[in-house]
């Protein structure tokens, strides 16, 4: 349901591009919003209904292959909810509270975005990437 | 898709030599980054207009025209024009300023990891342009202009890591062990935004965390009571 919000216990993926990765590490630019942009884009891993986090990246990759270009090198970066919400909320300087909310697409059911975020807050994409619990591969 | 190569020389090259011995042989100066407005001063710690340009002239030497097609391109092959008036065409469009400015990096001997920088840029540069929404050139020239005025400032500076951030500007971490990280956007607007991450000391638990915003020639200054310099240069 567009809105609705993911709980604290359950996971987001975000794919990251080339641009946002040096030597297979991911840098906090991956978790930055363009100007105007009004969410970071992710995906609700648990939405897809998976059996494992295997099966779930399988899924992502298949849906990013579908609908984006994926370049041989992007990443997958797995984040707990709870976590994003709890790291930037006890240390963002402006105790900023975090929204991750569900954000269907019309090809991509499991679409979400990280919202309460503005363009230059490079503290807080610092603070998401030290909390980045898993990387795979983006490419098929 | 090609990739970028420095080494690699235009084959145009004779063609706009010949044309450029025509219009004669004078250097374009660029004064910049002073062209740039910098409202200046920094909106935590510092509050200090930015006064007077602190780079000395610089030669920007022309390149021959560079080959667009098939976004294979080649920054070789600069060579020197007198009449700035005939290279405006040369050198207005933003795609030349990243490619004068990569060869800049690369070619400044007073910047030590110039040929990593370069080399990390140029592939940044074409990890841009292979994403899909990808408009523009690769990389927003004014911030790229910030960052080397950056490195000209100060040349002791370890090798960063580089990204870029979802509107194509530098984005430089220098990231010490676990626990003491200075990150640095460089603005286009000259403006450069940075994040300190550093233990505390009387609580080991805690973590000290700065965020402020000078510009980009009172960001020593800005930085350095917190010992950044300490683990950022050489």
């Amino acid at each position: 349901m567009r809105g609705e919000k993911i709980p604290d216990q359950h996971h987001i993926a975000r794919l990251c591009n080339p641009k946002h990765i040096s030597e297979e590490q991911i840098q906090a630019t991956a978790f930055m919003l363009r100007k105007n942009e009004k969410s970071l884009s992710v995906n609700w891993t648990e939405f897809l209904n998976c059996s494992s986090r295997r099966s779930e990246i399988i899924e992502l990759q298949n849906i990013y292959s579908r609908e984006l270009k994926v370049a041989a090198s992007a990443i997958i970066a797995v984040l707990n909810v709870g976590e994003v919400r709890e790291k930037v909320l006890t240390e963002s300087l402006d105790r900023r509270n975090l929204e991750i909310l569900h954000d269907p697409q019309f090809n991509d059911t499991s679409h979400s975005g990280i919202y309460n975020l503005k363009d230059d807050d490079i503290l807080i994409a610092e603070l998401i990437l030290k909390i980045v619990c898993e990387t795979y591969s983006a490419h098929q | 898709m090609p990739e970028l190569d420095l080494q690699k020389a235009d084959e145009r090259f004779e063609v706009a030599r010949k044309a450029s011995i025509a219009y004669g042989n004078e250097f374009l100066i660029d004064i910049s980054p002073s062209k740039q407005s910098y409202p200046g001063a920094s909106e935590i710690i510092i509050s200090q207009a930015f006064s007077a340009p602190l780079v000395n002239h610089i030669r920007f030497f022309t390149t021959a025209a560079v080959n667009q097609e098939g976004r294979q391109v080649s920054i070789s092959g600069w060579l020197e024009k007198k009449d700035p008036f005939t290279q405006v065409d040369l050198v207005d469009s933003e795609e030349d300023q990243v490619q004068q400015l990569i060869y800049q990096i690369k070619t400044s001997l007073s910047i030590p990891n110039r040929e990593s920088l370069a080399n990390r840029l140029v592939a940044l540069l074409n990890d841009a342009k292979e994403e899909e929404d990808f408009v523009g050139v690769g990389i927003a020239a004014d911030s790229l202009r910030n960052f080397y005025y950056f490195f000209q400032l100060y040349t002791d500076l370890k090798c960063p890591t580089i990204s870029l951030t979802p509107d194509n500007d530098i984005y430089a971490s220098w990231r010490v062990e676990s626990n003491r990280l200075f990150s640095v956007h460089f603005s286009p607007n000259g403006d450069a935004r940075f994040v300190i991450f550093k233990p505390n000391d009387l609580h080991p638990e805690r973590q000290i965390r700065i965020y402020g915003t000078a510009t980009t020639d009172i960001l020593k200054k800005t930085v350095e009571t917190h010992g950044v310099w300490d683990w950022i240069s050489e």
